[in-house]
């Protein structure tokens, strides 16, 4: 089959409440002695109340089903891929599904659904598993969705978090969002995911994880961001070089780049390690709001989309590099040219130019 | 159409002994099984499925499946040959799903080889009474069939959500280390039955099978009343229908591959045999698939 998998519709939903850096470290029972927003760049966050993950993907894939060509009915499959599955008060979920709930709230009757957990790296995971159903023609659209509601962790460090360097202090960094893409195939090679890759290295998964606070009530998020930050940074260029020439592409051509969103200065030293990589300065600019939406983790490349569609960055023609990394460690490269999804998501949010 | 085969399967089964392993445990001796009778090396996992549902000391993230790919050493580093790992669940449809998109993986020409996983167990010091699992692994390395008529045909899927409260399991954090609680209606297995038949004929039709043809049923391991009521359900004779309930219990995610690997060793699977796999999980969602031996 010819073509490419491409992105027919987004939907994204950032609650209101906006919650600063600086309120959250106030609201530490330890105060760490540093300043989380100058080491970060993140001033501000989004939080969801009265709302859970699952709520928060439900809104998304509602969102991405109005702009959409297609009906809830014609989705051959809806793919989850939340990590934080708060989906009631003080509890995580493990069955049924969360897809199911989503598949329900939507009406996607026809779907087959199931959902994939892979750290921050869930999205473009669901990407790839759903472009293969894609490519061999058992689907024809199906939908990729994403609640995070980040918040019990971050409450939960706010409790925990003892001194200057513990390990929770990245659960200061988080927001809560949702996302949805609708994927279908589009017959001009041209447009949409060139490539897409994705690349466990096992070794170093002690460096990020999640699992009930073993002091008191809620989860907890164990990060050493230094290894983590490090052991990315070793890696990661060679992927990125790897995904720009598979495409056909130089790094030239690139008109922008969307690393996820982990803070500020993460997204700046990636770009500095691929310039160090090869040997001259990154020619492209990569696109970030986590300064005021934080890490929403699996979420935070359709984040950046949103923003930067609706202000006419990204424009038809456009040459994407998505580049994520996440807990695992899992590196995950990806290239996508833009059709017309800018213009029409401009004329159905409404446009800020 | 290319379809998948089984390669090799490996099992751990539930334990009665004092040690009681966790699923990181059951899913490596799983696993490590499954590579040893396997003419594939580790190094040629191209994707590494954890379809297991309960996990040691509930972590959340990464995912389950990087902990099980360090264990059996599958390309753990950044190097050449690579894989990729990730958790897919779907209460007892997980494994069926993990090989359906391995199955639909190879079918698009991404990955040639693959391997899905699962293990349940729960580790909580004081579980609730009602939230046993059986703990055990279960794993299956799959590859493209050489023959076009041996190996998975279609696969169906179906999600009944106007019951998908009929089975829960979630972790309480309102105390610390968390509380694993599995809700399980007790009209589940009639709910179940009432609705199988419609997938049960999909399935049939859609690979235009009858349903005599069928050897062996290997069916989710919900309950001994949803075993007993299979034969008229399916219209299948119960000797067609494989049932290590007494055995091993409901073992959620391992259940199907349990009850080949029983089958196996009993005999009755062997070259021209065609089995039915029959997946149930909360949703509720059915699974379903042929296999030719």
């Amino acid at each position: 089959m010819t073509g490419n998998t491409r992105i027919e519709s987004l939907g994204v939903y950032i609650p209101q409440t906006v919650v600063t850096t600086a309120e959250l470290l106030d609201s530490c029972k330890h105060r760490p002695r540093l300043d989380l927003e100058r080491i970060t760049g993140i001033r501000e966050r989004r939080v969801a109340e009265g709302e859970h993950a699952v709520d928060l993907g439900i809104k998304a894939a509602e969102r991405a089903l109005d702009m959409s060509r297609y009906n809830a009915a014609d989705l051959g499959m809806v793919i989850c891929t939340s990590i934080s599955k708060y989906n009631r008060d003080q509890a995580v979920d493990f069955e049924p599904a969360t897809s199911v709930s989503i598949r329900r709230a939507i009406g996607a009757s026809n779907a087959i659904n199931f959902d994939i957990v892979n750290a921050c790296a869930g999205m473009f995971n669901g990407i790839l598993v759903m472009e293969s159903f894609l490519r061999s023609g058992a689907i024809t659209c199906g939908m990729v969705v994403s609640g995070e509601h980040n918040w019990p962790l971050t409450n939960s460090a706010t409790r925990e978090i003892r001194h200057t360097f513990d390990h929770q202090l990245a659960s200061l960094t988080l927001g809560d969002a949702g996302a949805a893409l609708i994927l279908d195939r589009t017959d001009d090679d041209r447009y949409g995911f060139h490539y897409l890759e994705m690349v466990t290295g096992a070794k170093h998964n002690q460096y990020c994880y999640s699992i009930p606070s073993q002091r008191g009530p809620g989860g907890i998020l164990v990060t050493n961001a230094v290894g983590l930050q490090r052991k990315g940074a070793e890696h990661f260029p060679q992927y990125l070089k790897k995904a720009v020439e598979r495409s056909g592409w130089s790094l030239d051509e690139v008109d922008f780049g969307i690393a996820h969103q982990a803070s500020v200065r993460v997204v700046k030293r990636g770009v500095k390690e691929v310039s160090k990589f090869i040997g001259e300065k990154v020619p492209h600019d990569y696109l970030y709001n986590c300064d005021v939406y934080g890490n929403t983790t699996t979420t935070s490349h359709s984040v950046v989309l949103d923003e930067f569609m609706r202000n006419g960055t990204i424009n038809r023609d456009h040459k994407i590099l998505f580049v994520s990394g996440a807990s695992g460690i899992v590196i995950t490269h990806a290239t996508y040219t833009m059709d017309d999804l800018p213009e029409r998501y401009r004329a159905h949010h409404g446009g800020e130019e | 159409m290319l379809r998948s085969r089984i390669e090799s399967i490996g099992v751990s089964l539930p334990r009665n002994g004092p040690w009681k392993p966790g699923s990181l445990a059951h899913a490596t001796k799983a696993g490590s099984q499954c590579l040893g009778s396997s003419c594939y090396l580790p190094i040629d996992v191209e994707v590494l499925i954890n379809a297991g549902v309960h996990r040691d000391r509930h972590y959340a993230e990464p995912a389950f499946a990087s902990y099980i790919q360090k264990k059996l050493a599958i390309n753990v580093e950044f190097q050449r040959r690579q894989t990729a790992s990730f958790d897919l669940q779907n209460g007892g449809c997980g494994m069926l799903n993990a090989l359906h998109v391995l199955t639909t993986m190879m079918q698009s020409g991404a990955i040639r080889t693959g391997m899905a996983i699962a293990s349940e167990v729960n580790t909580d010091r004081t579980p609730d009474p009602d939230s046993s699992i059986i703990a055990s692994g279960a794993a299956i390395m799959l590859d493209i069939s050489p023959s076009s008529d041996r190996g998975f045909g279609t696969f169906v899927f179906r999600t009944y959500d106007e019951h998908i409260d009929l089975s829960r399991s979630m972790v309480d954090l309102s105390v610390e280390k968390g509380h694993l609680l599995i809700h399980r209606d007790k009209d589940l297995d009639q709910t179940c039955l009432s609705l199988l038949p419609e997938v049960w004929e999909e399935l049939l039709d859609s690979e235009q099978v009858k349903r005599e043809e069928i050897d062996l049923l290997i069916p989710s391991q919900i309950s001994a009343r949803f075993l007993a009521g299979l034969p008229d359900a399916l219209g299948l004779p119960p000797e067609k229908i494989v049932d290590v309930f007494q055995q091993y219990g409901d073992t959620l995610t391992t259940s199907p591959v349990l009850a080949l690997h029983h089958a196996q060793r009993q005999g009755r699977v062997e070259p021209g045999t065609r089995i039915a796999f029959l997946a149930v999980g909360s949703g509720i969602t059915f699974g379903a698939a042929i296999y030719d031996f």
